[in-house]
């Protein structure tokens, strides 16, 4: 029988006291288990979603968006312009063109619905007045769509939700005359992989079939930047740049570089704005976490403090006793401090198993709350106001309002170590206050008759 | 005031409650500090030492009967005997094979030693309390009011076991009571009075 196995037998002398302490101190360490969890979820969902959409500027050509509109164009050197501003990473160029049966044998693989005829009805109008009112014929073909890239990775730009590329992609600094083609206009003209096609007078050999997640997406195609620009006649033309920041700190600065060095030739649009209303409710759920956090460490430690003082309290006789024989204020201490070890290492067991199941639940009921307080998804609006080529802003805001839904704590031994370790926390905090009452307590309190 | 009693010989005090006779052997047996004045046992003056040398001194030159016993509860008889020889720092082998001893000697057979203290009768757990307080072979042994929770029958059991072990383990033990048939069968009575001692 030594200090360590006297604290132990003691920690389960009173099954209902044991039973009860482990209960409660189990449910707060879960407790702060689930809090913690989800604060590491959410965190590392802010980062996503701030690496994701948070830290791009958009410039277009002012007055254009992608067909619409009218204005100049921007150029390359605009281009390398923007790089040259501190805190640009990347400056992603893009130009689009329609083609017609004019200029390519492919057959759209879209049909023009109500929407198309109106758009065509409209164009020819303002072509010749005498054609107004005249009818416009069911199943007029619509225009194909080309998109021109100087990197395919910086999707935003690509009217693409994915880029799913079968076969081989294409080198997009490249000027060569290869395509990745949507898979209903590839399926429309019975394209595959190394097949080629007629574009402006050229054969252009299909690299690649590429799935964007839409219908759009799927009846275009998409060149090298410099190839198109050749093909189409815009030579060093550029309709939509994407500059990418490296922080989302320094977006405002920026954006105000680009507006000083481009002027009214250029309209920027930043993700700030939008990405922080994104970002709102998942820091709303990181605040929530953070006091859960801190809250449940604090009733843990007061659960163990509380019993273990009464604990303490309670056998004043029996530490009075222990002293009268001989024993150290040392010795009982390390006693109470194993009883409380152990009753905290077996809530936190319980509370580590609570914690595994609880986390996902409850991480589902804080997002709940918090899309409630935030009912209008931000982007909705953006997406609504402008053209097809502004998709993009509102792309990457849908992808914030998605990563509420797309929160998952994740259990790791980590957070098993983390669990003992706030128990152990819990439990010297838990019996340091009572540690100083055994100090106090008289041996003559042996002595009192009760 | 001044106590004399030789090794090896069973004293009482005896005096009406209130009179202060459990504080006289708390502030003998270092579980009490004295407001003012010294308390020299054995020509050391108890009031001086250090904490460390007080618990040396409750650990092996006294050892303690009490009128409730105060056993630990959750322990065995065996376990609860072993407590001081631990303090003291004896081994584990040694500290079972005296403890199992001193509990034959004070007539509790092995299958009682095993038993917790709310299993034994108060005779029985006064004699574990016995056997506990000769763990670390005492100068003293401190008795308050040891038979003041038993029958008379037991009690006198008790008194007559102390008596024994005083002379067997050549060790002083002062008894308080307010029983005089105790004291009469003590071989030295004290008095306490008013604060005064007078010796019989």
């Amino acid at each position: 029988m030594g200090t360590i196995s006297r604290g132990l037998r003691n920690a389960f002398r009173n099954s209902i006291r044991t039973l009860s302490i482990t209960l409660i101190l189990g449910l707060s360490i879960a407790m702060s288990i689930v809090m913690f969890l989800s604060l590491k979820a959410v965190g590392a969902k802010i980062d996503n979603v701030k690496s994701s959409i948070g830290n791009t500027v958009t410039v277009s050509p002012a007055g254009i968006r992608g067909f619409e509109g009218g204005g100049e164009a921007l150029t390359n050197s605009d281009a390398t312009t923007l790089v040259s501003i501190s805190g640009v990473t990347k400056v992603t160029s893009a130009i689009s063109d329609h083609l017609n049966s004019s200029n390519t044998n492919l057959i759209p693989s879209m049909d023009a619905g109500s929407f198309g005829r109106r758009q065509q009805q409209e164009e020819r109008n303002g072509q010749s007045t005498s054609n107004q009112g005249r009818e416009i014929p069911v199943g007029l073909s619509m225009p194909v769509m080309v998109i021109g890239t100087n990197d395919l990775s910086v999707t935003s730009n690509l009217n693409v939700e994915k880029l799913d590329v079968s076969g081989q992609t294409i080198d997009a600094n490249s000027s060569d005359l290869v395509a990745i083609v949507g898979s209903d206009l590839a399926t429309k003209n019975n394209l595959t992989v190394g097949s080629t096609f007629k574009a402006y007078g050229k054969d252009v050999k299909v690299s690649g079939i590429f799935d964007g997640g839409n219908k759009f997406a799927n009846a275009s195609f998409i060149m090298p930047i410099k190839t198109l620009q050749t093909l189409s006649g815009q030579a060093d033309q550029v309709t939509s740049l994407i500059v990418q920041v490296n922080s989302i700190d320094k977006i405002s600065a920026v954006e105000s570089s680009i507006k000083e060095k481009l002027g009214s030739r250029a309209d920027v649009v930043s993700s700030e704005d939008s990405s922080k209303d994104a970002l709102a409710p998942l820091q709303s759920i990181k605040s929530i976490s953070l006091y859960g956090l801190i809250g449940s460490l604090v009733a843990g430690s007061i659960i163990i403090l509380l019993s273990m003082v009464m604990i303490v309290r309670e056998r004043r006789r029996e530490i009075g006793v222990l002293k009268a024989i001989g024993s150290s204020n040392l010795k009982i201490m390390a006693q109470f401090v194993v009883e409380a070890l152990s009753l905290t290492f077996l809530s936190s067991l319980l509370g580590i198993v609570l914690g595994f199941a609880l986390s996902n639940p409850v991480l589902k009921v804080l997002i709940n709350n918090s899309s409630n307080s935030s009912a209008k998804t931000p982007g909705e609006g953006a997406m609504a106001q402008h053209g097809a080529m502004m998709r993009f802003a509102a792309n990457g805001i849908n992808s914030a309002g998605n990563a509420l839904r797309d929160l998952h704590a994740v259990l790791n031994y980590q957070i098993i170590l983390y669990g003992l370790f706030a128990a152990i926390l819990i439990a010297i905090i838990g019996s340091a206050i009572p540690a100083y009452f055994v100090a106090k307590i008289r041996p003559a309190e042996v002595m009192r008759s009760e | 005031m001044s106590l004399n009693v030789p090794d090896g010989v069973f004293s009482t005090i005896v005096g009406k409650s209130g009179s202060g006779k459990s504080t006289l052997l708390s502030l003998l047996g270092a579980l009490d500090k004295p407001t003012s004045g010294s308390i020299d046992v054995d020509g050391r003056n108890i009031t001086k030492l250090s904490d460390r040398k007080l618990i040396q001194y409750r650990c092996n030159k006294i050892g303690f009967v009490f009128q409730n016993y105060n056993l630990i509860p959750n322990l065995s008889a065996i376990e609860n005997v072993m407590l001081p020889m631990e303090f003291a720092g004896m081994n584990k082998y040694d500290r079972l094979s005296r403890a199992n001893k001193l509990l034959k000697q004070v007539g509790l057979d092995e299958l009682k030693q095993n038993r917790r203290p709310g299993k034994l009768s108060g005779g029985e757990q006064q004699r574990v309390a016995i056997a506990r307080a000769l763990a670390n072979k005492p100068n003293f042994i401190l008795a308050d009011e040891p038979t003041g929770n038993l029958d008379s029958i037991t009690g006198k059991i008790i008194i007559e076991l102390l008596q024994k072990l005083a002379h067997s383990e050549n060790t002083t033990i002062i008894a308080v009571t307010h029983d005089e048939g105790i004291a009469k069968k003590s071989q030295l009575t004290f008095r306490l009075k008013d604060g005064k001692m007078i010796a019989n």
